[in-house]
């Protein structure tokens, strides 16, 4: 065998425990597999609150709309990324497409992603905003941007109203289709995990509903604090009444994905089945701070705390803003824990159901945890282009009142 | 019609891209995909072009006939001669200058240990021996015949 291997095998042996398998020693699915669910999820959860506004005529969060879209978007954009970078052949991701095989649930995650970005969410930001595009095409200064806005316009500058009320049309029906687009792409990473039947920690037809509940939690919770940070960045009053009504959705979203996941561990914990007392030790042992601590106390039952007493008592605004800012940042941190705790969980444990291996994670390298965090940051760089080539606030700014300037 | 010019080029810009898709994947998806199964067929000969390690018991009979005699009568019989000797193929290519090694007398107790020393792990059936007890201090084969046990 490989001297080297030989050496990294002795520095992980005394971490393991019990009785596992010789291939369950080093631990396959990175923290880059635990990106993948958590990103995603950021972009149906971002979606599903832009189409609360459309399809279900929530006009208070009106102002964050657009917001929400491009966020969604930036996103998006970067979810595929975590999964390429996990393959030790990347240049060989796109296989999956060229050849696809229908019992691979993969490759049908990379139609369904293909769906939702083309189709759905690339179409809507278009239409939403072609309007603009054309006006800026004839307005902007700057050649670079002039140039891109007329390429967006595809060469039709008719802004008459009926076409517009056309787009407004087309942009409707596309939410509506959007809307189980989005939960479907994420129901899918779902579907995935939990159609692992070898794994009794994933394998629940659960899983799917979990992961969209939590999704949405997740994109609420990063499309508030987006949106509280660019107000404090633009010096730009908040939108109090947006604010409160996004407070109550993600209060909303938190309990209902708190609750399920509650249910699914009674369930088993009920069951219990053969493998009930490795999951036992699971809990209370490796994943006892990660799972009770930040995903359960930190993550849900927190904010459902903080969020909970913002709609039972009267609260000065001050108070609403940090406690919505706590909460938002709570959520989005609680909902990593439990990627994390699925994904890495998921492999601790033994297919002989008798022991634990150990994850070490690596700072440098392809699957490093410097990588995770360029993989976390690049949506938000994305997203701060996006700001600047279709900022969202044109429409509303004479509308509202973006007062005082520093 | 006219107000929905925006979208017929949509349409087209969908169109092209599809065409182009399938443009790129005449040329990405490999030449012999598919012919055999959802795989490369050119693979299977790619995989025989590669260097062989292993060249199995049947080549081992040609020359050691009487060691593959003892061993079908024994029960070792199941177990291919190289996992007790190793990959050989590079042996057979020439058996004079690549000499396979054997193990030594004084790691015999170890090696037939491998398999053979007690443990938990193993089916209960398997025959097994405690390696302490099992006539100490004594190599396995001054009483077993490797090729021919029992
Ligand atoms: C072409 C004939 C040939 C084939 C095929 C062949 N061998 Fe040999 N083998 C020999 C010869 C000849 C020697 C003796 C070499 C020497 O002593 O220099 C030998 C020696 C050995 C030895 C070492 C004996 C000792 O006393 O050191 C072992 C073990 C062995 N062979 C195993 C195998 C196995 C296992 C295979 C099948 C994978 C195999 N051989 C295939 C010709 C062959
Ligand atoms: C259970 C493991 C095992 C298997 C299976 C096995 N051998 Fe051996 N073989 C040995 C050991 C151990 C020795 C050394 C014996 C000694 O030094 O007394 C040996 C020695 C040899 C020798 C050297 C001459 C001799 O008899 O000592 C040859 C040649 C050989 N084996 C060929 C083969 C061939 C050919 C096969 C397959 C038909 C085979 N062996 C299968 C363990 C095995
Ligand atoms: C690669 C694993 C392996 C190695 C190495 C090995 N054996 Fe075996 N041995 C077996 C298997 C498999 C059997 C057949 C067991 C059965 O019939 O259920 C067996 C059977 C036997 C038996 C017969 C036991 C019985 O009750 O039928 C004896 C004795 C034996 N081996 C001795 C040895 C000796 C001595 C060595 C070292 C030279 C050795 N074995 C090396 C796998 C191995
Ligand atoms: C002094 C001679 C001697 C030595 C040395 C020796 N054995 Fe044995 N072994 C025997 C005899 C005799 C038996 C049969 C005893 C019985 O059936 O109870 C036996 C039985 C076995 C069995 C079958 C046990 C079973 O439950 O069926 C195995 C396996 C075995 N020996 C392996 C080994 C191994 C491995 C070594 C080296 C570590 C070894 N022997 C060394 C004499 C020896």
């Amino acid at each position: 065998m490989d001297m080297s291997l030989i050496e990294s095998l002795r520095n992980a042996l005394p971490l393991v425990s019990g009785f596992i398998y010789p291939n369950e020693l080093e631990l396959q699915w990175s923290i880059l597999i635990v990106l993948y669910p958590y990103i995603t999820g950021l972009v149906a959860g971002a979606f599903v609150l832009a189409s609360l506004e459309r399809v279900f005529n929530v006009k208070a969060i009106k102002p964050i709309y657009r917001l929400s879209l491009l966020v969604a978007l930036a996103f998006l954009l970067v979810a595929t990324l975590p999964l390429n970078l996990h393959l030790g052949h990347p240049e060989r991701g796109i296989s999956i497409l060229m050849t696809p095989h229908t019992s691979s649930a993969m490759a049908m995650f990379g139609f369904v992603y293909l769906w939702y970005l083309m189709v759905v969410l690339l179409m809507e930001v278009w239409l939403d905003y072609r309007k603009q595009i054309v006006e800026w095409s004839r307005s902007e200064t700057f050649w670079p941007k002039r140039i891109f806005y007329k390429v967006l316009t595809l060469g039709v500058d008719n802004i008459s109203p009926r076409s517009l009320a056309i787009d407004e049309k087309l942009g409707k029906i596309l939410t509506v289709v959007g809307l189980p687009s989005a939960l479907l792409l994420h129901g899918y990473v779902g579907f995935i995990f939990g159609s692992l039947k070898a794994n009794p920690w994933w394998s629940s037809p659960l899983m799917p509903i979990i992961f969209i509940f939590s999704a949405m939690a997740s994109g609420i919770a990063a499309v508030m604090l987006i949106y509280m940070f660019l107000c404090w960045a633009r010096d730009v009053v908040i939108d109090m009444p947006c604010l409160d009504t996004i407070g109550k959705f993600l209060l909303t979203a938190i309990i209902v994905a708190f609750s399920l996941e509650m249910l699914e561990s009674l369930q088993t914990a009920y069951e219990a089945e053969e493998h009930f007392d490795i999951i036992t030790l699971l809990v209370e042992g490796k994943l006892l701070v990660s799972m009770m601590l930040i995903q359960i106390m930190l993550g849900s039952l927190t904010p459902m705390f903080l969020l909970g007493l913002t709609q039972v008592v009267e609260l000065p605004e001050k108070v609403r803003k940090v406690f919505y800012m706590l909460s938002g940042s709570l959520a989005l941190i609680g909902i990593f824990a439990m990627r994390w705790n699925v994904v890495i969980g998921g492999q601790f444990f033994s297919k002989s159901l008798r022991g634990f291996t150990t994850y070490k994670m690596h700072l440098v390298g392809r699957e490093g945890l410097f990588s995770a965090i360029i993989v976390e940051l690049l949506p938000l760089v994305i997203l701060a282009v996006l700001l600047y080539l279709l900022p969202p606030w044109e429409k509303e700014s004479h509308s509202k009142s973006p007062t005082t300037a520093a | 019609m006219k107000d929905a010019q925006h979208l017929l080029r949509v349409i087209i810009i969908f169109v092209a891209a599809l065409v182009g898709f399938l443009l790129v994947r005449s040329f990405l998806v490999p030449e012999s995909f598919g012919k055999l199964g959802h795989y490369r067929a050119n693979a299977v000969d790619d995989v025989l072009a590669l260097p062989r390690h292993y060249a199995g018991e049947p080549a081992c009979k040609k020359c050691h006939a009487q060691q593959a005699s003892d061993k079908a009568k024994s029960s070792h019989r199941h177990m291919s001669c190289e996992s007790c000797h190793g990959a050989l193929q590079a042996h057979v290519d020439s058996p004079k200058t690549v000499k396979p090694s054997k193990p030594k007398e004084n790691e015999m107790r170890a090696f037939c240990g491998n398999c053979h020393g007690k443990s938990l792990s193993r089916p209960a059936k398997f025959p097994q021996v405690d390696l302490e007890e099992h006539n100490r201090g004594m190599a396995c084969n001054q009483c077993h015949q490797p090729h021919q046990p029992k």
